[in-house]
């Protein structure tokens, strides 16, 4: 207290924590998940040869992108809940459910009307949580669980716990039967009879969710509310619109998912999109998307999505059984997030 | 001024002679001497940082590396674990509560050795006996053990952590604040027990920031400043402004650089009648364009409580605010941002900053939406203004894209301060400024805190760092207890009057409330 007056204005000070940090570990954590997807398609090359296949080959980045569509697809809008520190939407499934039952419920007004309605739904359901949980501040978790129970039973009971079927649904006019056929056909088309319609919906999704997490004052927002809700609220942001606007355009995206899931399995019920929430949520983690908020990166989701499609597709070329899938894939899934981890602690980071 | 207690031939209940402890880099506690008699009531007083935590915290056993003596009724003593330290007889009531609010007040008494039977089951009977006998020591005879801690007042639950306490047989018992969260009326019946433990031969050591208790409580009074003890002496033999001038010492030369101050009379911010029952009363204040505003008084006396409702994080139940003659509410703290006032937290790392995030990430973060084209946005276009704030800020190292998490604290709130000099506000709300940070930083956020009102904008400074009220601030409002009682001129502002009238005494408190 005692101090001359310090004319210096720009005191030096030595940084005394520096320490030194492994190149390796710094390039890992930069490029992450893609290193893995990198490391997986080179495996899955040397195992398809060895098979008499060809990885690269049409029909299999084909199946490969087709497998993790509709994942993707949500994927693209979950990435935005879990990064505002909500940790995961669990009311995803019956948000696919909802969105392909009111699709194939309206199909008569058209197919452009039937697919606005479901993506509609998909939006009610994300301001219903973004309320619920930005402005009311309930639990996340238990919340979109509960509501997620809701969802269900609120199908099961409007619509007798019957499957709907677009043909059956649509009424006996030419209008309604083409648009039943233009519903079951979006998951069935293939752009220059190679790239399926979904894998490029979910590009494009993602394409849409890169810019908005990036370049958007929305996206810089929610980068400080997921990094320190305090904080955030503390600098005058509105933390209530961002964690809303998080939670509509996870259940949009998911609303996608939906639509695209009951054009492909030609049924809309309440069992659409069952386990959707999980595995979900297991491709944005293995993105580098930090389950507490605040770091993580869509290109990072897109790069998460495909390892997961791509180890499967490995797996299936070595022909395993179902339960040793399991086993593989979750060695390989707690092997990347340790990695993860790893490298985030080694970067003081973590 | 210091008698020794000494050729009385009386057994002193604790002697510390010549303790030490250094911590890397500041030695907390040097060479202190410290007697308590039995039967006594000993404060210990000093400013914060002073040591006196850290000389208590040598007495619980919590440092294995102090050096010097302690004697505990002649007896010469080791305290290197908590453990040896109770069982040398020490006893410590702690600020904050260390009870289970949501188990019963007599498994909170006696955990750790409930009376047993048949060796697998707890003798409820004869434990609810002991923890009524231990709640009569404290005049709690009468209060049903089985009660859980949740449903009992704070003073109740205070006196169940002294009768925990208490039921070790300390011979010395250390109370560090223990009145802080009580009302007058509790006070007065925690003094009672005080004063009760005091007759059966107990030595109380007392810590309290209230100058008003210390002169009805205490006994004898040392006095510590910059880990030294500077004096020791009856209560009777000191009044409160010789008490404050041994805390502070002499008077501070004053590091501050005497400022030409332009206060005009316009006047930017009005508040009247502002209340929020039970945090404060009918506040009424003006601040001028080019002035620096102490909200001035003890901790706890409602002064970050003021400040969040100003800014619209907390409601306030009535009362009204005027922003440059016109009356303003605001609903959320981004309205008052927009409308021009800011708020430095105190609390940096909660509230203050994203730690995870980059430098450029948290300086703009308040004006995000003033930099925006639509929704579009980019931290790239502003990389300018936030090297400016920065380097106005002397951030070190001046890196914008470096976390805010790998600076040094004194570098962290410079990157706050930057963060509400970007922000562009007229009115900015410092609360506690300066906390934590080296003397260095301190100065350059000083510096450009002074700049910042030369430019025509105003400031509220909230500081428990007393020096620094006085160097900064043109003008002082006096809180005590969520009421304003008074209001210092630059002229009068030391920081004996501070103290003296944070304690609701002195020549500027006009009004005492109660």
């Amino acid at each position: 207290m005692s101090e001359q007056v310090n004319n210096n204005p720009n005191p030096a000070k030595v940084d005394t924590r520096k320490t030194e940090i492994n190149k390796g570990i710094i390039l890992f954590n930069k490029l992450g998940i893609w290193v893995i997807v990198v490391a997986l398609v080179v495996m899955g090359m040397i195992i398809a040869m060895v098979n008499g296949g060809s990885f690269f080959g049409a029909s299999n980045v084909q199946s490969i992108l087709e497998a993790v569509a509709l994942q993707g697809m949500v994927c693209s809008g979950l990435i935005y809940v879990v990064y505002a520190g909500n940790m995961n939407d669990m009311s995803i499934p019956l948000t696919m459910a909802m969105a392909g039952m009111m699709t194939v419920q309206s199909i008569n007004l058209g197919f452009p009307i039937a697919l606005a309605i479901g993506l509609l739904s998909g939006v009610c359901i994300g301001l219903i949580n973004g309320f619920m949980i930005g402005k009311l501040k309930a639990n996340p978790i238990i919340w979109t669980w509960g509501f997620n129970l809701l969802l269900s039973g609120i199908i099961r009971v409007v619509w007798g716990g019957k499957q709907l079927y677009a043909d059956s649904v649509a009424a006996d006019t030419e209008y309604a039967q083409n648009a039943a056929n233009t519903f079951y056909s979006i998951s069935r088309t293939y752009i220059g009879g190679v790239i399926s319609l979904m894998a490029i919906v979910m590009l494009v999704l993602f394409a849409i969710s890169w810019f908005i997490h990036s370049k958007t004052s929305f996206g810089q927002k929610l980068k400080l509310v997921g990094t320190s809700y305090e904080a955030a609220r503390f600098s005058g942001i509105n933390c209530t619109k961002v964690v809303t606007m998080s939670y509509v355009l996870c259940s949009t995206a998911a609303a996608v998912g939906g639509i695209f899931y009951a054009a492909l399995r030609k049924t809309a019920s309440y069992e659409n999109g069952t386990g959707y929430d999980f595995s979900c949520l297991t491709c944005v983690l293995l993105g580098g998307t930090l389950l507490g908020g605040g770091q993580g990166s869509v290109v990072g989701t897109l790069g998460g999505v495909l390892a997961y499609g791509i180890l499967n597709n490995i797996l299936s070329w070595i022909g395993l059984g179902t339960y040793t899938k399991y086993a593989v894939q979750g060695v390989v899934f707690l092997a990347i997030v340790w990695i993860n981890t790893y490298s985030e602690r080694k970067l003081g980071k973590g | 001024m210091s008698q020794e207690p000494k050729g009385t031939g009386e057994v002193l209940a604790l002697e510390m002679r010549g303790v030490s402890k250094r911590f890397p880099g500041t030695l907390a506690v040097d060479r202190v001497d410290f007697r308590v008699k039995k039967g006594e009531v000993h404060a210990l007083m000093g400013e914060n940082g002073a040591g006196k935590s850290t000389l208590m915290k040598v007495l619980a056993g919590l440092f294995n590396d102090y050096t010097g003596e302690i004697f505990i009724e002649g007896e010469k003593k080791k305290l290197h674990t908590p453990i040896m330290a109770k069982e040398a007889g020490i006893g410590m009531v702690y600020q904050e509560l260390s009870l289970a609010r949501r188990i019963s007040i007599y498994e909170n008494l006696l955990v750790g050795r409930l009376p047993k039977k048949n060796a697998l089951f707890i003798d409820k009977k004869a434990a609810i006996a002991r923890a009524r006998e231990c709640l009569e020591r404290v005049g709690l005879g009468n209060l049903d053990p089985t009660i859980n801690i949740a449903d009992i007042s704070q003073c109740d639950a205070q006196l169940v952590e002294i009768a925990k306490v208490l039921d070790a047989q300390p011979r010395i018992l250390v109370m560090d604040e223990p009145t802080s969260s009580l009302s007058r009326e509790e006070v007065q019946r925690m003094f009672d027990i005080i004063r009760k433990l005091k007759e059966e031969g107990l030595a109380i050591i007392y810590i309290s920031h209230h100058m008003s208790e210390i002169f009805e409580i205490a006994d004898r009074v040392t006095v510590m400043r910059d880990g030294r003890k500077v004096g020791e002496c009856d209560v009777s033999e000191i009044n409160t402004e010789q008490l404050v001038e041994q805390m502070v010492g002499e008077p501070v030369k004053s590091f501050y650089a005497e400022s030409g101050s332009k206060i005009s009379d316009e006047v930017v911010l009005k508040v009247e009648d502002f209340t929020r029952w039970g945090f404060f009363h009918h506040v009424d204040f003006e601040l001028h364009k080019g002035e620096i505003l102490a909200i001035s008084g003890l901790a706890g006396a409602g002064r970050t409580e003021i400040a969040r409702a100003l800014i619209g994080v907390d409601a306030y139940d009535k009362g009204r605010v005027y922003l440059h003659g016109k009356e303003v509410k605001f609903k959320n703290f981004g309205e008052a941002i927009k409308a021009g006032v800011g708020y430095l937290t105190e609390d940096r790392k909660v509230v203050g900053l994203a730690l995870t995030q980059s430098v450029a990430d948290n300086v703009m973060s308040c004006v995000i939406d003033k930099y925006s084209k639509g929704i579009l946005y980019s931290n790239g276009w502003n990389n300018d203004l936030v090297d400016e704030k920065i380097n106005e800020m002397s951030v070190y190292p001046a890196d914008r894209n470096r976390r805010v998490n790998s600076f040094s604290g004194g570098n962290q709130q410079k990157v706050l301060m930057a963060k509400w000099l970007a922000a562009d506000v007229d009115v900015l709300i410092l609360d506690e400024p300066t906390r934590g940070v080296d003397v260095n930083a301190k100065q350059i956020i000083h510096n450009v805190v002074k700049k910042y009102v030369e430019q025509g904008n105003a400031v509220i400074l909230i500081s428990s760092d007393l020096p620094e009220v006085v160097g900064l601030c043109d003008r002082a409002v006096i809180l005590r207890e969520g009421h304003i009682i008074g209001e210092i001129p630059k002229e009068g502002i030391t920081e004996n009057s501070l103290l003296i009238a944070a304690n609701g005494k002195g020549e500027y408190v006009t009004c005492q409330n109660k």
